[in-house]
């Protein structure tokens, strides 16, 4: 949009509007009330619902205001007779075939159209047709779908196919027989669900929340994601400690996602109230027996005199403190200062695997922001699925390209979908990213480079092109190939591509939602790594403290290891591989239990708010720790709040330096860590390392030519989502039951296994 | 069925009852590609779209836009590709001159096309022909095969450094389609829906490049407008409705046909009485439908006596308007309520369901004809019925609900009696 | 809510799509060539081939339907989207001859509930209907461009116009 400032008048009053404003925005940005319900900002324009009219001096017939850039001069009314009565009609349309079924629909009280009836008020009812029917039916494990409350809005296929390239949902049948459906009346998709969050009515429903509870019974907590780096914001909706849904709708929340969530952020939280959540904490009194629950005291005591134990017999590295990149920062900073204050160990980490430490040492730019994704004006994406793994950031690119026009260059051993939006698309042989990022480091590498990437180095020159004629922001993303020596180098690169004109900006692709934080907060500063914990387990390690247990790939081959060791204690929320080899499990709270902060991968550190009070027995993670330290007579002087905790962060960590919690107040507002940005670092020795990996790679790798399926990570089963049985179905391939007009729940069975002979009820 | 002139020497007609019409060879030995050559060898494009201006012909499709001016809008110096896309979807209830056209004399339509497309730089442009009109483009197809033999068609035509290319395409059953943004949404391979105006598809069309959407009728008038030059012409007509125009005749006349008939022929009684050979077994007249299923119904009071001119004006001045020029004539046995109800059946089946007030309205108004129909009308039908159309009226997204309004509109207002009598309870309102 | 006491209106939506993609003979395969060699834009073929394969295959089936989509490198919503959209097209299976009267305004004032009438008295079904054989489907249509020559019928792509039930009768007898 232009700076240039043009007048209109609305309503009698004289505004100045920037030049291409759209009047539908600037009647609201003044307080005119204009009803829609197809507009969607960002989206394509629809114009369908014809609420939106206007009247507008020297136009004939009213006008969508929706649909209307302002001129100079316009003169608007947005309120009269005339006005009203139209708006009125088109209501009346709407409600004509509307079942009017609010007392039963899960929208009731927070449905746009019940709204608007609401506030129009004295709608005449002359409607007394036959209304056409359409039965209720289930789309998908997760999507459930009244037709008849339908608006044909059509909000839903346009962020279906605008923010998540699918188009998975369309409308079909013509006239007053259109539906929104699907070829087979199946829903093969990310099952992402933001067609339900869009919906303005009861169209299409969260079908795991399906008649489970009333929107204003209830407590709408804003807090953020649990699963990937992205951080989106959400609403947790609870009654009587019960999580019962998760939602993004921007009248709860207002976060960087706008009404945007994943499949696993909206339905991935039944975990929380789960029955197999840890109840009290256990003790494994003998190593081969059993664990017995106990008391917090009595466990808390017995974790204290072990670890006293250890560290008395072999000092303190033989304790290793493993931290988490899901749980929040208050809870990885008290772990890092528990390691190296009070036990004194050098041997401290998490189980993130995908050390940002080289890239923060050597940043030489600020981290990108969501919002700069989606004007970017190039991005370059080398490895990594945002899609499946940070979808936010996914929908992200995509929209700047289809709606800002942006250039994506990927890069990437799979074709993954992305490949559908980019401009170019750099097909590599598996496990080569690495030698992508030397070559663009290192323009004298290029040839070899290219020679082990299995690309022509023509393609490198096309990129080194695209970036010189980019005018404006470029974002450079990464997954997590890529090795340290690498990210260095990448973190590095907007030295090598300063020039006026180009604002270089960084974005790491890490998997968990702390994954920046855990880093921030020191937990990676320490001298093994977690699987080198495990390695060393019995031998320099003896006992290990952790918060969360170990990935499957980090224990594959290693339990024997982690058998030997004198004392294990975790913290979890369910009992898992690790817990099995555990002497004392203490049940932690979930996000939903506890007040924290995550920082994502924009470096936005963002509140993590209490929606319920602990389920059965869980406590805060870094409570624990604090408790912990009290038993081994070491005061934190924090035992009461997760604030008093950030307090300290942002004495003790620079780049949160001046944070507060009534700082992180609002969501949409993020505060960004300041992290330091790093001088233009001598990188040769980086470099030589990186050259020496890449002259090694064999240059005979086979390519991946199939594009991966829809959900082939978002779908997989962790600790969390194995709570959720749709995920199973999903997991399963989402079989289509044989009728959708009763749950598709009913093709699992108690064991959760699934079940081909569906009950034949409601057809 | 009648085919032929009134009142006027046939241009459009000329060669329909030749034997062989449709042939090339036919075609060529009465003058055809004549203009086409006239028009590569001696004109510039601003030269035709001039001539066309002044012809003062209007698009025949219904809106009656004057095609030079539409031609005009067509940015010249657009990098785009330009297209001229001939809309014979002719689905208007009433309407059937596009089909005769182009069953007659095929060639007619083709030189047409490339007239229109020489004078906008067109290389590429389509027939997008209704779904059911199948042996139609097989007709065109065959045409189109004989004129690229013939050179008069693709590659450097007639030798000159003019090249172009004609395509024929299906449609699949939509009346919407006929609208021309809906057209283009469907040769896009999508659902028909109307698109947003603006932008207007002399600037942003098919693929979003300028494109240029005419009837087959508007179309087909051009070789005689380049040969006879524009102002020769709207001579034939009247100042602002040039030419001649093509009226489709049904219903209850002893002669229904295509005729064509100077624009201004006065007057509509003399049309119905004489030249369509008066009414079908002698019945009154009761109400003329005069330009398609979109217009206001006229009732025969309004015709008889009254001089009606047949054009633009004329027909606005006698309460109606020209439409399609489909010319449905209805005796004193039609119940006009009937008839209204089965003109709200068609404009509900074929409402895209884009919008509100057409989707739910036409449904809605269907609703009530068929509940009075049934018996259970009530005295304040009517007036629902009026408001349900007020509300459609000028608020749809497109003019599809404007066209499933007037009928019943006037209806209501022209034969109140047809109505009430359905209304009536009890032989009581 | 009971939806079973509700009388229901089936949707029209077809079978779940399987893995079977249809395929055609060579000169099928060069005619689809032939239609998408017209457009810049692959998927402005849509409609031309929706026919080819509804002329091949009866209607729209799901192997079809999945033709369609691997040929034009569309989605499968979006072939039904479009394949619902237009009437023409069928997502379920129609008659060997498809019967389709006119019922709009010039037709209905010149005769066709006769012709109707006749046409379903003769065959034993209601408009909508299939015979039992599958031979034929019955359909009322709008406008179809023949209102001078009112009542008409349609069957496939022929047109038969001024009617009357003994012109029916010979045309419908002569079907083979
Ligand atoms: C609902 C609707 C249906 C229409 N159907 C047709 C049609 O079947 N044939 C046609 O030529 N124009 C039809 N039109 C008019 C076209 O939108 C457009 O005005 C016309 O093709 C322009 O050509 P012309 O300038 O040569 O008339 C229709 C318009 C509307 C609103
Ligand atoms: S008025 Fe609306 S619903 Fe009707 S045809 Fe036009 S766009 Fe479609
Ligand atoms: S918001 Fe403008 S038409 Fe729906």
């Amino acid at each position: 949009m232009s700076t240039e400032v043009i007048k209109v008048n609305v309503d009698g009053m004289d505004f100045e509007v920037p030049k291409g404003a759209r009047l539908i925005d600037v009647c609201r940005d003044k307080g005119y009330d204009i009803p829609s319900f197809c507009y969607y900002a960002d989206l394509a324009l629809q114009a369908s619902c014809r609420m939106c009219l206007v009247r507008i001096e020297k136009m004939p017939k009213l006008q969508t205001s929706c649909t209307i850039t302002c001129t100079d001069g316009m003169v608007v009314t947005t309120q009269s007779d005339e006005i009203e009565k139209a708006q009125r009609a088109m209501m009346e349309f709407l409600l004509a075939n509307h079942p009017l079924d609010c007392p039963v629909c899960d929208r009731g009280g927070e449905c746009e159209l019940q709204e608007m009836a609401f506030d129009w008020g004295g709608l005449e009812e002359r409607f007394t047709e036959k209304k056409n029917y359409r039965p209720e039916k289930y789309l998908s494990p997760m999507v459930a779908n009244d037709p008849q409350r339908c608006i044909l809005c059509k909000r839903c296929t346009r962020v279906c196919d605008e923010w998540m390239g699918e188009d998975a949902i369309e409308a079909g049948g013509r006239g007053a027989n259109t539906v929104i459906g699907t070829y087979g009346g199946w829903l093969d998709c990310s099952q992402c669900g933001n067609c339900i969050e869009v919906c303005p009515t009861g169209t299409l429903l969260d079908a795991t929340y399906r008649h489970q509870a009333r929107p204003w019974e209830l407590a709408q907590t804003i807090s953020t994601c649990t699963y990937c780096s992205d951080g989106c914001q959400m609403s947790l909706g609870a009654r009587g400690g019960e999580l019962m849904r998760i939602v993004a709708r921007d009248r709860y929340v207002n976060g960087l996602n706008g009404e945007f969530l994943c499949i696993k952020g909206r339905f991935g939280h039944p975990f929380v109230n789960h029955e197999e959540r840890l109840r009290t904490p256990l003790i494994r009194y003998k190593k081969g027996g059993k664990l017995i629950p106990a008391t917090w005291d009595e466990a808390i005591r017995h974790v204290a005199r072990k670890l006293d134990e250890v560290v008395d017999a072999h000092g303190p590295n033989a304790l290793g403190v493993v931290g988490s990149p899901r749980i929040t920062n208050e809870a990885n900073y008290l772990l890092y200062k528990f390691a190296t204050e009070l036990v004194g160990t050098e041997h401290y980490t998490t189980t993130e695997t995908f050390d940002l430490k080289p890239f923060f040492q050597n940043l030489g730019a600020p981290l990108a922001t969501h919002r700069d994704i989606r004007y970017a004006k190039t991005i370059l994406l080398i490895g990594g699925e945002p899609e499946e793994l940070q979808p936010l950031t996914g929908k992200q690119i995509r929209q700047a390209v289809r709606n800002g026009g942006a250039k994506l260059i990927v890069v990437n051993s799979v074709p993954i979908r992305l490949v559908e939006q980019s401009a170019q698309f750099i097909h590599i042989r598996p496990g080569t990213e690495n030698a992508a990022v030397l070559a663009l480091s290192d323009k004298a590498s290029s040839g070899v480079a290219a020679s082990r990437l299995g690309i022509e180095s023509s393609e490198l020159d096309t990129v080194r092109q695209t970036i010189a004629d980019t005018q404006g922001d470029l974002v450079i993303m990464f997954g997590g190939e890529i090795s340290g020596d690498a990210q260095a180098a990448i973190a590095q690169l907007p030295y090598s591509l300063r020039r006026d004109g180009l604002r270089v900006l960084l974005h790491p692709l890490p998997l968990h939602n702390n994954s920046v934080g855990a880093h921030d907060m020191g937990m990676m500063n320490g001298k093994m790594s977690a699987v080198q914990m495990l390695d060393a387990a019995g031998d320099a390690i003896r006992a290990v403290y952790m918060a969360g247990s170990f990935s499957a790939e980090q224990l594959r081959g290693r339990e024997e290891t982690l058998a030997k060791l004198d004392f294990l204690v975790i913290q979890e929320l369910f009992e898992t591989e690790t817990t099995a080899f555990a002497d004392v499990v203490l049940p932690a709270a979930s996000f939903a239990e506890i007040d924290g902060t995550f920082t994502n991968n924009d470096g936005f550190v963002q509140r993590v708010r209490q929606s319920i009070p602990p389920v059965n027995q869980a406590k805060a993670d870094w409570l624990i720790t604090a408790q912990l330290a009290t038993e081994l007579e070491m005061d934190f002087g924090f035992n009461l709040s997760a604030s008093a905790v950030f307090r300290e962060i942002a004495e003790q960590i620079p780049a949160y330096a001046g944070l507060r919690y009534p700082v992180l107040k609002d969501e949409s507002n993020p505060v960004q860590a300041k992290y330091r940005i790093a001088e233009d670092n001598d990188l040769s020795a980086e470099l030589n390392a990186l050259r020496e990996v890449v002259n090694a790679m064999p240059d005979t790798a086979e390519k991946l030519n199939a594009t991966p399926k829809v959900g082939h990570e978002l779908f997989k089963l962790g600790t969390l989502t194995d709570k959720v049985p749709q995920f199973h179905l999903l997991a399963a391939g989402n079989p289509r039951p044989e009728t959708v007009r009763v749950s598709p729940l009913y093709q699992i069975t108690v064991d959760e296994s699934l079940r081909h002979e569906v009950a034949a009820a409601g057809e | 069925m009648f085919i032929g002139a009134i009142g006027c020497e046939p241009l459009q007609l000329a060669r329909v009852h030749l034997e062989h019409s449709h042939s090339l060879e036919v075609y060529q030995q009465h003058g055809g590609y004549a203009s086409l050559r006239k028009v590569l060898t001696s004109m510039s494009p601003d030269d035709v779209i001039s001539e066309v201006k002044k012809s003062a012909l209007r698009g025949r499709g219904g809106a009656g836009f004057p095609t030079g001016m539409k031609w005009s809008f067509v940015p010249k110096d657009s990098p785009k590709p330009k297209y001229v896309v001939c809309n014979a979807d002719e689905s208007e209830p009433g309407t059937f001159k596009d089909r005769y056209l182009m069953e007659r004399d095929p060639h007619l339509l083709i030189e047409g096309m490339l007239i229109a497309a020489y004078a906008l730089g067109a290389k590429t442009n389509y027939i997008y022909t209704r779904g059911e009109y199948r042996y139609l483009i097989d007709i065109m197809d065959r045409a189109l095969e004989e004129a690229r033999a013939a050179g008069l068609l693709g590659a450097k035509i007639l030798g000159t450094e003019f090249s172009s290319e004609v395509y024929t395409h299906t449609g699949a059953g939509a009346y919407i389609c006929g609208e021309e943004t809906a057209l283009l949404s469907s040769l896009e391979g999508l659902r028909g829906h109307p698109r947003m105006k603006p932008p207007f598809p002399a600037v942003s069309g098919l693929y979003a490049s300028p494109t240029v959407v005419n009837n087959v009728e508007t179309l087909t008038a051009v070789p005689d407008i380049i040969r006879m030059g524009g102002e020769a012409y709207q001579r034939l007509g009247t100042e602002k409705s040039g030419g001649t125009k093509l009226w489709s005749v049904s219903g209850h006349v002893n002669r229904p046909g295509v005729y064509e008939l100077p624009m201004g022929y006065d007057d509509m009684e003399k049309f119905i009485m004489e030249d369509c050979g008066g009414m079908l077994g002698g019945k009154q007249l009761k109400a003329v439908i005069p330009g398609g299923s979109s217009v206001y119904i006229m009732r025969a009071d309004q015709i008889i006596g009254k001089d009606v001119r047949m054009d633009y004006e004329g027909l606005v001045a006698g309460g109606s308007s020209v439409g399609s020029g489909g010319f449905i004539v209805m005796n004193e046995t039609v119940d006009i309520f009937e008839s209204t109800k089965n003109l709200t059946e068609f404009y509900k089946h074929e409402s895209c369901g884009w919008c509100t007030p057409c989707r739910e309205g036409t449904d809605w108004l269907v609703k009530v004809f068929k509940r009075i129909a049934n018996g259970g009308g009530r005295p304040e039908d009517v007036q629902l019925m009026l408001d349900l159309c007020d509300n459609i009226e000028g608020k749809s997204f497109c003019p599809l609900g404007d066209a499933a309004s007037w009928p019943i509109q006037s209806a209501i207002k022209r034969f109140p009696e047809d109505f009430r009598k359905h209304l009536m309870v009890n032989g009581q309102n | 809510m009971s939806t079973q006491l509700i009388n229901i209106q089936p949707m029209s939506q077809p079978v779940d799509i399987g893995d079977e993609v249809a395929s055609f003979s060579s000169e099928v395969e060069a005619e689809i060539d032939s239609h998408l060699a017209k457009y810049p834009v692959m998927r402005s073929a849509i409609l031309p081939l929706m026919f080819i394969v509804q002329r091949e295959r009866g209607y729209l089936d799901a192997p079809g339907v999945a033709y369609l989509a691997k040929r034009l490198h569309l989605r499968i919503t979006d072939i039904w989207e479009v394949a619902t959209f237009y009437s023409m097209l069928n997502t379920t299976p129609v008659g060997k001859y498809h019967i389709q009267v006119c019922k709009t305004l010039s037709c209905k004032i010149m005769g066709e509930p006769g012709i109707t009438e006749h046409v379903c008295g003769k065959l034993g079904i209601k408009p909508g209907e299939t015979t039992a054989d599958g031979r034929f489907t019955v359909s009322l249509v709008e406008c179809l461009g023949s209102c001078g020559t009112a009542p008409m019928l349609q069957i496939g792509f022929d047109y038969h116009e001024n009617l009357t039930p003994a012109k029916v009768d010979q045309i419908l007898d002569a079907l083979p």
